[in-house]
Formats: C-alpha cells, structure tokens, sequence
C-alpha cells in the first residue's frame, strides 16, 4: 500500500501531568472528509495544534505526503500544503470580508515593505488581481455580496462561512477545521455542509472536529474516535455512531 | 523667525514623529512608551555628527535615520516575546535608560547642560539659515513620509501589520510572517522618528534630555491619541493642534513658572479624557 496522505504516529504531548495525547496514531485519506470526534478535553484540538506547528510534541511523528513535518513552523506548514481555521474563528474584525481573505494568499509581492514602496504599480496590479481572486472566493462560500463589509458586522454564520474563505485562500489542500458546524442555525448548517461536501469535489481533503453526531452522519467518509488522546475507534460514521459503547464515552463521559 | 513659520516647522516635524508612533503603536500594536528616546537619539546623531565628525546635514541626518532603524528595531525586540502589559514595562525601562544616558554621558550629549550651537540644517553645503528656506525643506521631508506610509498602507503590507495588531496566531495560521512585519513596522517607524529627531536639533540648534523624556514620549502617544490613531490624517492633525496649544497658553500671559507645568496638565487631561470619551481620537480608529 502507498503512504498514506497524513499520517500521525505516536504522537504524545503532555502539560505538566496531563497526557492531552498519549500514543496517539491514525492517518487521512485524501479526497475524503475525516470527522474527528470525541468527548471534550479528548485532545481533537491539541493534535491540530500539534499537525499545523503550533505545539511541539513531545514524542511522535507526522508525515504529510511522505513528508515529515516535523519541526516545523505553523508558516511552513501551510506552504507544505495544510492549513486550519479556529474553534473561536479569529477573524480580523477591524479589516472588511474582502481583506481577510486577500491578507491570506500566498505569495504576495506587496507584502514586502520594500516593495510596497519601490514599485507601488505592480503592487497596485497584484492587489486588483488578488482582490478578483478574493471575490471569487466569497462568491464561492456565499458571501460576495458582503465584500466590503467590516468582519464584526457579519452574522456569526457569516464569520464561520468567512473563515472557510480565508482557510481556501491559503491553497492549501488538507484543510483543517476546528468545528465548522457549531452553533449554526438549521439554514447556515445546511449552506455549511453543502460547502463542505463542494470542496471535497473540488479536491480538497479535509480534517474535521465536530461535536453533532447528525452531522458527522452526513459528512464523514471516516471517523476517528478519540478519547483521553488516544484512537479509541475508528470506521464508517454509521457504525461509530451506532456503537452504544462510544456513545457512552460521548455522552456519559464515563471512563 | 517668525511665530507661525516657527509653528509649522515645529508642527510637521511633530508630524513625521506621530506618523512613527502612529505605525508603531497604533497600527502595529507594539505599544512603545520609549519614541522620545529613539527621536532623542535622532537628535543627537545629527548633531554629533555634523559638530564633531564634520559631516554635511543630508549624510547625518540619513546615518541617524539608520541608526534608529537598527534602535527602533532592537527596542522593539522585547515585544516579540513579551506581549501587552510587558512589553509596555519593559518600554518603560529602555525610556528611562535613555533618560540617563541622555542626560549623564556628558562627553556625547552635553548632559543635563544640553548640546548648544549645533549648526543649521545644510543642502550641498549652503547653509539654510532662514526660517522659511527650513519650512522648505520639512515640508518637502514630511511630503516624502506621507507618500511613503500612504503607500505602507494601502499595500498588502499595510494590511498585514493590521492583521498582525489584531491576531498574531491566526496570521501565522495563514502562512505569513509575523516577525517580519512586525520588524519592518519597527524599522520604517525607527527611519521617521530618526528624520524628526534630526530636523528638532537643526531647528532649535539646541537640545537636551528634556526634550526626550518620558513626557516627551506620552506627549508623542497624545498627538497621535487626540489626532486619531491608525489614520494618516489623524496623525497630521494631532501635532498641529498639541503643537499649537501651548502658543495658545502664552497668549493668555501665563507666568513662565506655571506655562510649563499647565502644558503637561494639559496633555494628561486631554489624553484621559479622549481615552474616555473618544478613543478614536478626532478622526481615527478606536485603540
């Protein structure tokens, strides 16, 4: 068999006593939407921060690719091709839609200081050119109407669909998403899965924490259990969500 | 000399400090309470270098914009491991070192005394003695830094030291340099404050520390404060008005021994008051 797309091996992080990941192994396809689930404080968000560079692990490895990522920073990381959004979002409120998703393409020109100055013109043709980019991808997530709108006018909805956006715009193509669902009217849900389910046709693989079991029901091609940081379970959504023993550990909290 | 080509003098190389403080503070974040001490060192480079080491004002003044590029980088170091409130104790420190160097390195500074006699801004070796001829050659200055942080900010690199104020993780969760902005928001803020230092000390062709104090460095916050924070023409505004309001004081004829103490009363009370009643300043953004 070829290597897997993203594998996590072994890894374990620890604060202070607290094992938040303990052995911890599994791997992601690509092309497919893996749901991560698992009761709270089941490491779902420590080992995104451990696979996007922003924690270190204190043992273990990850591969993306066939390529370690080990040591890297979260920048570099996303260069390599993975990038994430937050549980809490963390969207630039002072900056309009349009500029939260400019600010994260790559490769940009203008963003040297040098250049900003010493050659203001193609700085100016590479934001005209960035800023279609940009729209296109609001118009991509439904939000193309609020371009010019400052972030903190946005619906809670609208942020979430917004920081898909500006994860997109990254190009990376394993995208990380920190509970994309949450919170979301029965309307927004449902304009959230569609686009989930159109960026997996359109390539992209994606990784996501998710607490609702009806929509890991609908989305996941394959789910990851993870409990007191470790892979308890792991298969088709159908039989994850129907094993009385997770659903124990989900909703009892019981050990 | 006359009073309202003095003003404007006074006013725009104000201007060129606030658009400094304004980067740094305002829009990068980097919450510095030490910009008098890097425009204190702009100040004494100019004149060191062209009363000692004989220098024309152009090559002084660009040596002491680069020597506060490298100062304002390094002061700004700290805040790229300590966040918020450290960084502005820390801040606070490298100010006050600045003070006593300032005013004890007698052999460099003058000390307390003050560095008299420093010789009037030049251009190819004629000396601009006027007023006016000054007025000239700060506005031509302040016109060049406005057109370069104009062009900062509506470049992607504006909006990336927004961003990076704003949420320095979720920026590097985007793949973007967060060390570099920030250092480049230091460095471009360091050569501004170095052209200002530079042009106070031609124009008064005396300083000493007491214009590079901790006041100093809160009056510079208050401009930018009271003008508006993270907005060119609140950093414009600002120092036209605090410049402006002590020629206002002595108008009303004011004993001398009051003016200077009431000047401070003054900045302090506009600084509460705006933070309470209009932290966006005049026409800026909310810090």
């Amino acid at each position: 068999m070829s290597e897997p797309y993203l594998e996590v091996r072994d890894v374990e992080k620890r604060f202070g006593g607290l094992a938040a990941l303990a052995e911890l192994s599994f791997a992601a396809s690509s092309g497919r939407i893996t749901c991560l689930v698992g009761p709270n404080g089941a490491g779902k968000t420590t080992i995104f921060n451990v696979i996007t560079g922003f924690l270190r692990p204190d043992r273990g490895s990850v591969r993306f690719r066939g390529a370690s990522l080990d040591g890297m920073k979260p920048q570099a990381v996303v260069r390599a091709g993975i990038a994430r959004t937050f549980q809490n979002l963390r969207l630039f409120t002072d900056l309009t839609v349009c500029d939260n998703v400019m600010l994260a393409l790559p490769g940009q020109f203008g963003e040297r200081p040098a250049a900003a100055i010493l050659r203001p013109l193609r700085t100016a043709r590479e934001q005209a050119r960035h800023r279609e980019e940009a729209e296109a991808l609001l118009e991509r997530v439904g939000l193309a109407r609020r371009a010019r709108e400052r972030v903190r006018n946005l619906s809670y909805g609208e942020q979430k669909l917004l920081s898909i956006a500006r994860v997109l715009a990254t190009g990376a193509e394993f995208l990380l998403l920190d509970e994309p669902a949450s919170g979301l009217a029965q309307d927004a849900l449902e304009a959230m899965i569609a686009l989930l389910f159109a960026l997996k046709e359109n390539g992209k693989s994606l990784l996501v924490v998710e607490h609702n079991t009806r929509v890991v029901s609908r989305i996941a091609d394959h789910v990851l259990f993870l409990h007191q940081g470790r892979l308890i379970a792991e298969g088709e959504p159908k039989a994850i969500v129907a094993d009385p023993k997770l659903a124990e550990i989900y909703f009892g909290g019981v050990i | 000399m006359t009073f309202l080509e003095s003003y404007l003098v006074l006013a725009e190389i104000y201007v060129l400090a606030a658009l400094s403080t304004n980067l740094l503070v305002g829009i990068a974040g980097i919450f510095s309470v030490s910009q008098a001490a890097v425009f204190g060192v702009g100040a004494y480079l100019v004149a060191g270098l062209t009363m000692q080491a004989g220098l024309g004002f152009i090559p002084a003044l660009v040596l002491a914009s680069l020597g506060c590029i490298v100062l304002d980088i390094l002061v700004s170091l700290p805040s790229l491991r300590v966040a918020g409130d450290y960084f502005v104790v820390t801040s606070f420190g490298i100010q006050l070192l600045a003070t006593a160097v300032f005013t004890n390195w007698t052999a460099g500074t003058g000390g307390a005394n003050g560095l008299p006699g420093i010789p009037p801004a030049s251009l190819a070796g004629v000396p601009i003695e006027s007023t006016l001829g000054l007025l000239a050659l700060t506005s031509v200055l302040l016109a060049i830094g406005i057109a370069v942080f104009w062009l900062f900010m509506r470049a992607p690199f504006g909006r990336l030291i927004h961003a990076v104020r704003e949420d320095e993780l979720a920026v590097a969760a985007l793949g973007k340099p967060v060390l570099r902005a920030k250092v480049a928001a230091a460095a471009l803020s360091g050569a501004f404050i170095g052209v200002a230092g530079g042009l106070y000390a031609v124009f008064l062709s005396f300083i000493d520390p007491s214009s590079f104090d901790l006041d100093a460095s809160v009056l510079l916050l208050t401009m930018v404060v009271v003008g508006g924070a993270r907005t060119l023409k609140g950093a414009i505004l600002g120092p036209f008005l605090l410049v402006g309001l002590p020629q206002l004081l002595d108008l009303i004829n004011i004993p001398t021994t009051i003016a200077a103490p009431a000047r401070q009363l003054l900045y302090g009370g506009l600084l509460v008051l705006f933070m309470l009643f209009r932290p966006q300043g005049i026409l800026g953004e909310r810090l």
